[in-house]
Order: C-alpha cells, then sequence, then structure tokens
C-alpha cells in the first residue's frame, strides 16, 4: 500500500444511532456503501446501534432453521427479514450492540477474511473488558465462552466496501435465540456477557469498550460524527 | 495471503476493475474471478449465479460469492446476454479457490459491444492497479 493510503485508512467515522428498526438500518447502510464506493464519502464509516427485536436470514437463507412456527412469530411480534450478508439465521434485539463497519478494503488492503477475524478480535478484546474470556471455535467463526456463542458475525462486501457486521450480547433475553438454530447450527446455546457474570455491564459501557477495540484492532482514529454532519452526505429520501 | 508476485494472473485474459477476469472465445466470453481475488475472499461456501438468458450491463451485480461470514457481490466486466452459467459450482464452490480461470469459471455472456473488452485491463495494467 501506498502512504497516502495507510495515512486515509487512520480516520473513521464513528457514528454512534439509538434503537434503530433493521430495515432503517439497512437502508442507510446501501446509502453509506454507495456514498463510499463513488467517493462522496471520503473516510470509513462505523456504525454502533441497537435493534428491536427481529430474526434475519442470510443470503443462502436459513428459513429450515426457524423451529418455530412463522405464526408464534407474528403473535410474539418479531419479523423474519431478509438481508444479504453471509451466514444463516440470526436474531437481534434490545442490549445486543449491532456494529456494521462501511470500510473501503479495496483502499486499505484488508482482506475479507482478515476483516473477519479482526471483528473476532475485536469482540474477545471487549468480552475481556467486562471479565468475560472468550475466544475463537476451530469450525465456527464468531466468539465463543465455555462452548456457547457470545458474538455473531455475517457480512456483506459491494465495489470493495464492506457492510453488515458484527452482534455482541451485552444484556438481553435470550430466549428468541431458542427459536431458532442459530447461523444454522443444532444444539447451539447463546449467551451474553450478562449471562457469563460480566461486571458493571451495560450498553453504553460496552460501546465505548467495544469502540477502543475496533480502533486498536483495525488501527483507525475514531471520530465521533452524527449523520447529518457527514460531507457530502444526501439528506434522507 | 499471497504476495502480489505470488498471484497467477495469466496473461491471455482482461481483468476489470472489481477483480472478475474475462476471456474471449468465438462467439462468446468466459468470466471468472482473478487468484487475487479468491485469495482476499478465502475458502468459498457459496456462488450465486445469474439465470442463463439475462441481459446484463457492464457493472450490473451477476451474482454473489460467499465465503466464511462474508457475502461479496460480483460485476460484469462487459454487458451482454448470460448464455452459460457453471452450474459446477452449486456442488462444489471452492474450485473458485483451487482453479480460478480453469473449472472456478462463473458464466458466460455473448458480448454486446466489443469495444468494452478492448477497455479492460490486460496483466500488465491489472497488476499496476494492484500496487505491483
Amino acid at each position: 500500500m501506498d502512504s497516502a493510503g495507510a495515512e486515509r485508512r487512520k480516520r473513521c467515522l464513528l457514528i454512534d444511532l439509538p434503537l434503530t428498526p433493521y430495515a432503517e438500518a439497512l437502508d442507510l447502510q446501501h446509502r453509506l456503501v454507495d456514498a463510499r464506493s463513488d467517493g462522496r464519502l471520503d473516510t470509513d464509516a462505523v456504525l454502533m446501534l441497537e435493534h428491536p427485536p427481529v430474526f434475519t436470514l442470510g443470503r443462502r437463507g436459513g428459513l429450515d432453521d426457524l423451529i418455530v412456527s412463522r405464526e408464534r412469530l407474528v403473535q410474539e411480534g418479531i419479523e423474519v427479514l431478509p438481508a444479504e450478508r453471509g451466514g444463516l439465521i440470526t436474531y437481534h434485539g434490545p442490549g445486543q450492540l449491532v456494529v456494521y463497519p462501511v470500510l473501503d478494503l479495496k483502499r486499505s488492503g484488508l482482506g475479507v477474511q482478515e476483516l473477519v477475524a479482526a471483528l473476532e478480535t475485536v469482540m474477545i478484546g471487549t468480552a475481556a473488558d467486562f471479565g468475560v474470556a472468550a475466544g475463537r471455535d476451530g469450525r465456527n467463526r464468531g466468539v465463543w465462552t465455555g462452548g456457547k456463542k457470545l458474538g455473531s458475525i455475517g457480512l456483506a462486501v459491494r465495489h470493495g466496501v464492506s457492510f453488515h457486521g458484527l452482534a455482541l450480547n451485552v444484556d438481553l433475553d435470550l430466549t428468541p435465540f431458542s427459536w431458532i438454530h442459530p447461523c444454522g447450527l443444532a444444539g447451539v446455546a447463546m449467551t451474553s456477557l450478562a449471562a457469563e457474570g460480566a461486571t458493571a455491564v451495560s450498553l453504553d459501557a460496552a460501546r465505548r469498550s467495544l469502540a477502543a477495540h475496533f480502533a486498536l484492532t483495525l488501527g483507525f482514529d475514531l471520530t465521533p460524527a452524527s449523520l447529518d454532519a457527514l460531507p457530502g452526505w444526501p439528506a434522507a429520501p | 495471503m499471497k504476495e502480489i508476485n505470488e498471484l497467477n494472473l495469466p496473461e491471455d485474459l482482461r481483468y476489470a476493475d472489481d477483480h472478475e477476469w474475462l476471456r474471449p472465445l468465438e462467439t462468446a466470453a468466459r468470466i471468472g474471478i482473478s487468484d487475487y481475488a479468491q485469495d482476499q475472499l478465502g475458502d468459498i461456501v457459496y456462488v450465486e449465479l445469474p439465470a442463463v438468458g439475462r441481459q446484463l450491463a457492464k457493472g450490473e451485480e451477476f451474482g454473489t460469492v460467499e465465503s466464511v461470514k462474508a457475502v461479496s457481490s460480483l460485476y460484469m466486466p462487459v454487458g451482454g446476454e448470460v448464455t452459460a452459467v457453471n452450474e459446477q459450482l452449486a456442488e462444489a464452490p471452492e474450485l473458485v479457490n483451487t482453479d480460478p480461470y480453469g473449472q472456478g469459471w462463473m458464466i458466460e455472456v455473448k458480448v454486446a459491444d466489443p469495444a468494452e473488452v478492448d477497455a479492460l485491463m490486460d496483466r500488465a495494467a491489472y497488476l499496476k492497479a494492484l500496487g505491483g
């Protein structure tokens, strides 16, 4: 990589969002990816947010791994939405920290699998900050502790720009995970930082910790930004 | 990952910005992704290709490849009608990793405008674009 590329890679906007419906966050990512790939957005950006309860399918689907009826989910008021990310079915809900890195991989020379590994490192570091020893599992991606899954990864790439990302279970009701085979893995139990006895865990503390590990692992200087203030950023249609 | 000088980039192919390659055939052109692209993606577990007969313009998405936990879009290096897809990839997506220019080919298209083929990069230009 040339030095100009390395310098540009250093800056990354950190966009903290409140509880955001999945479809809204997806639309936002699409617009950011378009702007990043055609150059209107001249820096990388990372979104941090929580979603209201929702099941999402990967590009390959994953409906077979839904083990309760669609009617049951309607009763619970939980939607099942398609997503173009990697992986299969998963659940998002309040208390889970979701991070969507919109990074120009082409410019930074970062391979897709390197980004997957980096996001695992970020989650392992965050868990450690709360006294939870997590690690990788040789057979499956994501982050695990005591044989249970703590964090998941599902990315997409368009024109060399990444989106979708990671979901770290911080402090949430894990029941909906029991209605699916998460990521197509039967018999996998999910856990959260709180369920693992994390000390002084809160979503705010997890956001700060994860942002610090994200900056460290990927070599970024994170600049807090709001969507309205993005250079060259079009207002929502 | 491979260093740039370790990449296999055949002389007789044309290359696109998004790392697709194109091999001109007699009445069509064969398309796949480069050694660089497969190496960046890692182990490919799923390949999604278009239906035969579809008309796609240069730069349009023609499919996706999923490597472990990541889905990447594939783009038409030239416009044209899809005349064949590599059905073997449904059962053996790893061929894209092991033989990207041979058994790992993806689609064949009837090229609409030969000038779009001429506009693609040759090996030297592609290497330069990769920073070699």
